[in-house]
C-alpha cells in the first residue's frame, strides 16, 4: 500500500483532479448546472466535430493501408537491398514533431509550394492550373506522413514474429506475394493493427499544431476551436465541453482497444 | 539511488534559486503580449538601455503570445495572484492590448501611475484615456499605435478598391485572390471583420463610442450574413504572417495586414518590394499596446522608471519608429522633432497622415467585439 501511494497521489493530482475540474466546468454555467456549453458547442462547432472525426478516421484508414504495404514488403520482399533501404527510411518521420511536420508541409503543399513547383517544372501542368492542398487534404497527408512509421513499426514487428512456415507453404502452393499478404499475413496481425489504429486515432484527435498551420479555413478541427475559446475569449466552459466531446470520441475507440485486449489475453 | 537523489537535489536547488531571484528587488519582470517582435524589442533595445542607467538591475522579458490571447494570459496570472491574496505580484510591467487593459481595470488589477512619471503629459490621444469604452485614464501609457491596412500586389490589382463595398465586389470578381486569416488566426483578420461590420451596418461610430446597445445585434448579424458569400470566395490564410507569406508567393493578390509588420518585413528584405498598402473606407481598426503596472507590482518604483524611459521622446523615436516601424505611442509632434524627415516619412509611405486620421479607427467596444465574434462563428462560415 505504501509503495502504491506515490503513484496513486500522482494519478489523482495530475489526472483525476484536472479531469474532474474540466468536467465540472463543462457542465456548469455561472456556478449552476447547465448544458449550455454543450448546446453552444454543437451550434457553433457541430460541423467541426464531424470534420475532426472524419479527418482522423480517414487518416487512420489510409495509414493502415500504407503500413500494411510497407510492413508486408519488409516481411515478404525478396530484394534484400530494397528491404534494407525501406527499413532504414520508413522510420524517419517518427522522430519529427507534429509542429515541424506542419511547417514543412505548409511550404511543400502550398499553391506555389515545392510540390506544385516540381510538377510545373516537369511541364506536366501549367502554373495557372495548380491548386494548393492546404485544407483537409493537407491535414490528412501530414497525419499519414507522421503516423505511418508508428503503425508500420508495430505491424512489421508483429509480422516478423509470425510463423514463417505458413507463408512458405502458401508460397510453395503457388500463392503470389500479394495473395500471401492479404490472405495469410494480415489476418494474423489484426490485433496489433487495431491497437495501432486506436492509438493513432487518439493521438491525431489531440493534435493542435497541424490544423492550425495547414487548415486555416472552416471547418477545422475541434482542438483549434478549444484553443480559440480559451485564448481569445477566456471561455473555459465551452472549451471543456468540446473536450468532453473529444473524450467521448476517444472513449468509443478505446472500447475497441479494450475489447481487443481482453480477447488476446493469454488464457491460463 | 544516491546519484538520483543528488540529481533531484540539484534540480531543486536550481529551481529554488530561480524562484528567489525572481522575487529579488534587482530583477524587473516585464511580461509582454504580442508577437515575438515585442520580446525582441525589450530584450534587444529597451532592456539593455534600462540596465545601463540602473546598474545591478536585470530586465527579464517574457512573451505570452500574440493577439488578445496573450493579454488574457497576463490577466489570468494577475487575477490568480490577487485572488490568492499574494502581497507582491511577480509582474512589474506588463504590455497588453486594449481588451486586456479593460479587463484588468474591471478587476482593479492596475496601478494608477501616469501622473507620477514625467512622460505622462506627452500623450493626449484619446486611446490613453479610453480602451474600448473602459476609462483607463492614468492607468496606461501607450507603447505604440499600430494600424491594419489592405496590402495589395499592384501587378495584379491595377486599381485597388477604396472602400469595403468595392473590395467585396473585387473579391467576387477575382475568386480566391483576396486572403485573410479569419477570426482565429490573429488580430489582422479580426480587425478586418470589425471593419466590415462597421462598414455594412453603417453604425461604425456607435460600435466604437457606445453606449452598448444589444438591439444592434440583428444589424450586426445582417452585416455578417453578407460575409458568408464573401468568405466562400476568398482564401483563408494561416495567421498574420501567413497573409504576408501568401502575398509574397503570389497565391493571393490582396489581404489585410498590420502596417508595422509589413514595413518590418520589407526592411528585412522578406517582402516583395512591389506590394503596396491602402487604407480603405470607411475605415479599418488599429490599436495601441499599453504599458501597465500591476497594482501590487513587487518593484513598482523601478517599473515606473522603466515606463518613463520607454515612453521618452528619444526612445520612442529611435526604438518605436526607426527600428520597429510602429506609429509612436506618445503624441507625434514630440517624436517627429527627434528624427530626420526621411525616417519619419517612411512611416507614411503608403498610408498618409490624412488617411490615418480619417480612416484609422479604434476597435469596437468590448461588448460589441464579443457580439461580432460570436455572430461571425454562427453565420459567416
Amino acid at each position: 500500500m505504501l509503495l502504491l501511494a506515490p503513484a496513486l497521489a500522482l494519478l489523482v493530482a495530475l489526472f483525476a483532479f484536472p479531469i474532474s475540474v474540466s468536467l465540472l466546468s463543462a457542465f456548469s454555467d455561472g456556478g449552476a448546472y447547465s448544458l449550455g456549453n454543450f448546446a453552444r458547442s454543437f451550434e457553433l462547432y457541430g460541423g467541426d466535430i464531424l470534420y475532426s472525426g472524419a479527418v482522423c478516421v480517414g487518416a487512420v484508414v489510409v495509414t493502415d493501408l500504407l503500413a500494411i504495404a510497407i510492413a508486408g514488403y519488409l516481411t515478404l520482399g525478396e530484394n534484400p537491398r530494397i528491404v534494407a533501404i525501406l527499413r532504414w527510411l520508413y522510420r524517419w518521420p517518427l522522430f519529427i514533431p507534429f509542429i515541424v511536420a506542419g511547417q514543412m508541409m505548409r511550404s511543400f503543399l502550398a499553391k506555389n509550394g515545392l510540390l506544385n513547383n516540381a510538377i510545373v517544372a516537369t511541364g506536366a501542368v501549367d502554373p495557372i492550373n495548380t491548386f494548393g492542398l492546404l485544407d483537409w487534404r493537407g491535414v490528412i497527408i501530414t497525419f499519414i506522413w507522421k503516423q505511418l512509421p508508428f503503425v508500420t513499426l508495430i505491424l512489421a514487428g508483429a509480422m516478423a514474429s509470425l510463423d514463417r512456415s505458413m507463408i512458405e507453404s502458401a508460397r510453395n502452393l503457388g500463392a503470389g506475394r500479394l495473395r500471401a499478404l492479404i490472405e495469410i499475413v494480415v489476418p494474423q496481425v489484426t490485433g496489433p493493427l487495431i491497437v495501432a489504429s486506436v492509438l493513432t486515432f487518439v493521438t491525431l484527435l489531440s493534435v493542435l499544431s497541424v490544423p492550425v498551420m495547414i487548415n486555416a479555413g472552416n471547418p477545422t478541427m475541434i482542438t483549434v476551436d478549444m484553443a480559440y475559446r480559451i485564448t481569445s475569449l477566456g471561455d473555459y466552459g465551452t472549451a471543456n465541453a468540446l473536450g468532453v466531446i473529444s473524450y467521448l470520441m476517444t472513449a468509443a475507440v478505446a472500447w475497441l482497444y479494450l475489447r481487443q485486449g481482453i480477447r488476446s489475453e493469454p488464457k491460463l | 539511488m544516491v546519484r538520483k537523489f543528488s540529481l533531484l537535489a540539484a534540480t531543486a536547488a536550481i529551481l529554488a534559486m530561480q524562484a528567489t531571484s525572481g522575487l529579488a528587488q534587482d530583477v524587473l519582470n516585464v511580461v509582454t503580449a504580442g508577437d515575438q517582435n515585442m520580446v525582441d524589442y525589450i530584450n534587444d533595445f529597451l532592456g539593455p538601455r534600462f540596465e545601463k542607467d540602473h546598474p545591478g538591475v536585470t530586465v527579464r522579458a517574457v512573451g505570452t503570445g500574440p493577439g488578445d490571447a496573450g493579454s488574457l494570459k497576463i490577466f489570468e496570472k494577475l487575477d490568480a495572484q490577487a485572488k490568492a491574496g499574494t502581497e507582491k505580484w511577480d509582474i512589474d510591467v506588463a504590455v497588453v492590448h486594449q481588451r486586456g487593459a479593460a479587463m484588468m481595470m474591471g478587476d482593479k488589477l492596475l496601478a494608477k501611475y501616469r501622473s507620477e512619471i514625467s512622460t505622462g503629459k506627452l500623450v493626449t490621444r484619446d486611446t490613453a484615456e479610453n480602451a474600448l469604452g473602459t476609462n483607463v485614464d492614468g492607468f496606461v501609457m501607450p507603447m505604440f499605435h499600430s494600424q491594419i491596412a489592405i496590402a495589395y500586389n499592384p501587378s495584379v490589382v491595377k486599381d485597388p478598391p477604396k472602400t469595403y463595398a468595392e473590395l467585396a465586389k473585387w473579391a467576387a470578381d477575382h475568386p480566391k485572390m483576396f486572403g485573410y486569416n479569419g477570426i482565429k488566426g490573429g488580430m489582422s483578420g479580426v480587425g478586418f471583420v470589425m471593419g466590415w461590420v462597421g462598414a455594412f451596418t453603417g453604425e461604425g461610430e456607435k460600435l466604437e463610442k457606445g453606449p452598448y446597445d444589444a438591439a444592434l445585434k440583428p444589424k450586426i448579424e445582417a452585416a455578417l450574413q453578407q460575409m458568408k458569400p464573401f468568405n466562400a470566395n476568398v482564401t483563408m490564410t494561416p495567421g498574420n504572417a501567413g497573409t504576408l507569406d501568401m502575398l509574397n508567393r503570389g497565391e493571393i493578390a490582396m489581404g489585410p495586414v498590420w502596417v508595422d509588420m509589413f514595413y518590418t518585413w520589407r526592411a528585412d528584405g522578406k517582402m516583395n518590394p512591389d506590394v503596396k498598402l491602402e487604407l480603405i473606407g470607411p475605415g479599418l481598426p488599429g490599436q495601441p499596446m499599453y504599458y501597465v503596472i500591476p497594482a501590487k507590482a513587487a518593484s513598482a518604483k523601478l517599473a515606473r522608471e522603466f515606463v518613463e524611459l520607454a515612453t521618452s521622446a528619444d526612445v520612442q523615436a529611435e526604438g518605436i519608429v526607426k527600428r520597429f516601424n510602429w506609429y509612436p505611442g506618445i503624441d507625434a509632434q514630440n517624436v517627429e522633432t527627434k528624427l530626420d524627415p526621411a525616417t519619419w516619412q517612411k512611416l507614411f509611405t503608403d498610408v498618409t497622415p490624412e488617411d490615418l486620421a480619417a480612416k484609422g479607427k479604434p476597435f469596437p467596444l468590448s461588448n460589441y467585439f464579443t457580439d461580432v465574434l460570436e455572430t461571425y462563428e454562427r453565420v459567416a462560415n
